[in-house]
């Protein structure tokens, strides 16, 4: 590989990253010089349009490029596997914005500024994780989101609550941060470079040179240290209490954007690195056979510990919490072992969960704002006060316990086939008990809100913003739950037209 | 005279270990956040012990390692300025006392 002057590239591809980081800086400066005089949501409309300038030169950079764009040997590659990830969390973060501005109004949070430029930088961190083929680069954009992220839990500096769940936040965040990179460093001892397309190789030569326990060693670091952003077991014990204590909006980030980043990073990093180890038993490969068993044994753990244990929950962010770790569970299924149609699975799956999420998250936050209690109780006769708000409810309850018409239902049904697909019978089968039993929480709360009475008959005031937002979300899970057709083809056409998971497995010839 | 790669990694193992039962078992949380420290230098051991006796010796563990550290003075910090705001709030550096929301 001949070494290229850094002015040779055409660094017009990065201008997503650039945008992003361009107003992180001048937004920060803008608070600090003019901070005072400037309108209380100016800041917060400027980091939405950065989000949304960002997403536009995404979407040119789809159009321009057919093939990988490579910086620095994959220091930074522009592919359209990092596109579509990209989208997600770029439109993760404008509705994280979107929901904010209400969210910000309360005054709990004094530092207005900070919090939108600490999401851009989370933003750019994720995004960097996406579209990087390098462990430096890929280390630095998941230090960039967890760093931006744990400030962003704690940022409700009054709340005991919040102060104690950034804290542990930190603390399991950066043991997790510590084995992964003890995995790294086993990767690294055994192939000499951060490269993962040259580490896929040279990892294959180390396991058939004897050094086989040492490639085992580090997949398991690699998997327990990774499975923390995702919030998949071994390695979910924060998700509860740090969904809880956080801001709303942020529980929403980190629910949506922090794990669709996680996945962007483990399926790149754990596929291509060991893509090409061999098991020792003839034509066997590793990844295929004994790496896909592990990781679909924490696939399957997470889908039962996280339904069975939000059952007993009464505070509904800790059921979304355990909800969200039976999520990553689902997540994982289409991963063992990877067939053509996993990307496009993801990629469709995550975009429902987009959706529903943040607004099942804005209906949560608006009625415990309202309610001032987070517990389940909250939401009893919703139905009465707020009709559309409960309805609404409904559709994303429905959408995240995979009931048909809505997208989540799509997106569950794909990821089943999957692993009916390749034979992987017990990882369905599992993944039909866990969601039957998810049912059980998930109408608890409809149950609430249709069947019993609550504290006061008073129609509920919600804020214009949020009501449309919760409205267009609505919609959008139903029209897709419709139509799931119009994103799949969407993802195959322009994402994925060769099956080979959006030009992730090409190395790039520059 | 050379010492084995095999020591090196022994030793940044056994410093993972101690990093990793510090974390888990103390109490004190700047305690848990030295234990941490340990742990990330137990990777910066092993990944300098392989850019010189690892199966392809090059200088990149070295930068790797300069990256590590840098990323991990910002998480200690980041740590201790949470911790700081806790303190304000609650008067303790205990973690046991740290259980505020539901088991």
């Amino acid at each position: 590989m001949e070494v290229k002057d850094i002015f040779s590239y055409d660094w017009s591809y990065l201008l997503p990253e650039f945008i992003i980081l361009g107003f992180a800086t001048f937004l920060s400066l803008l608070d600090l010089f003019a901070g005072k005089r400037l309108g209380k949501q100016v800041i917060g409309w400027l980091s939405f349009l950065a989000t949304v300038i960002a997403a536009i030169f995404v979407i040119i950079n789809m159009s321009a490029l057919d093939k990988p764009y490579s910086y620095m040997i994959d220091m930074i590659r522009i592919d359209d596997y990092g596109n579509a990830f990209k989208l997600i969390f770029l439109a993760g973060t404008a509705f994280a914005i979107l929901i904010s501005l209400s969210y910000l109004k309360s005054g709990e949070i004094q530092h207005r500024g900070e919090y939108y430029y600490l999401l851009l930088t989370g933003l750019l961190g994720a995004m960097v994780m996406a579209s990087s083929a390098d462990l430096i680069t890929l280390f630095v954009g998941l230090e960039l989101l967890s760093l931006s992220s744990y400030v962003l839990v704690g940022l409700r500096k009054k709340s005991r609550l919040s102060n104690e769940s950034a804290f542990k936040y930190v603390v399991s965040g950066s043991i997790a941060t510590a084995v992964l990179l003890f995995g790294m460093s086993y990767v690294y001892g055994l192939t000499g470079t951060t490269h993962i397309y040259e580490i896929s190789f040279r990892l294959a030569e180390a396991g058939m040179a004897g050094y086989q326990f040492l490639v085992y060693t580090a997949f398991a670091f690699l998997a327990v240290g990774l499975a923390f952003k995702i919030s998949a077991a071994p390695n979910h014990m924060w998700a509860p209490d740090v969904y809880q204590g956080a801001p709303t909006p942020v529980t929403a980030f980190l629910a949506v954007v922090s794990k669709a980043a996680g996945f962007a990073l483990i399926f790149r990093v754990m596929m291509i690195s060991f893509f090409n180890v061999s098991n020792g038993t003839g034509s066997g490969r590793f990844f295929f056979e004994e790496g896909s068993l592990y990781l679909g044994i924490m696939a399957a753990a997470s889908m039962i510990i996280g339904n069975t244990m939000a059952l007993r929950q009464t505070n509904v962010k800790r059921m979304m919490a355990y909800s969200g770790i039976a999520q990553a569970g689902y997540l994982l299924v289409p991963f063992v072992p990877p067939t053509s149609l996993f990307f496009s699975e993801v990629i469709f799956y995550l975009f429902g969960y987009l959706l529903v999420s943040f607004g099942a998250f804005a209906v949560i936050m608006v009625v415990s704002r309202e309610q001032e209690t987070e517990d389940l109780k909250g939401f009893a006769g919703l139905y009465h006060r707020s009709p559309v708000m409960a309805v609404a409810m409904s559709i994303f309850l429905l959408s995240l316990a995979g009931i048909p018409i809505t997208v989540g239902f799509f997106g569950k049904f794909y990821l089943f086939m999957g692993t009916l697909v390749v034979e992987n019978y017990w990882l369905a089968a599992i993944m039909i008990i866990t969601s039957v039993i998810s049912y059980y929480y998930y109408f608890g709360i409809i149950r609430q809100m249709y069947m019993r009475p609550g504290t006061t008959e008073a129609p509920m005031v919600v804020p214009k913003g949020i009501w449309t937002f919760i409205l267009i979300m609505a919609i959008a899970t139903v029209f897709f739950g419709a139509f799931p057709g119009l994103v799949t083809d969407y993802i195959q056409i322009h994402f994925n037209p060769s099956f080979d998971f959006g030009n992730m497995l090409s190395p790039s010839s520059q | 005279m050379t010492v084995s790669i095999s020591s090196y990694l022994m030793v940044a193992l056994i410093l993972f270990c101690v990093g990793l039962y510090g974390a888990l078992t103390k109490r004190n949380a700047v305690v848990v956040l030295l234990s941490i420290e340990l742990m990330l230098n137990a990777v910066n051991i092993n990944l300098v012990a392989f850019s010189k006796f690892g199966l392809y010796p090059s200088v990149t563990g070295q930068i790797f390692t300069l990256f590590t550290m840098t990323v991990a003075a910002a998480e200690v910090a980041v740590g201790l300025a949470i911790l700081i705001a806790l303190y304000r709030n609650k008067e303790t550096v205990n973690v046991d006392e740290m259980d505020q929301m539901k088991r």
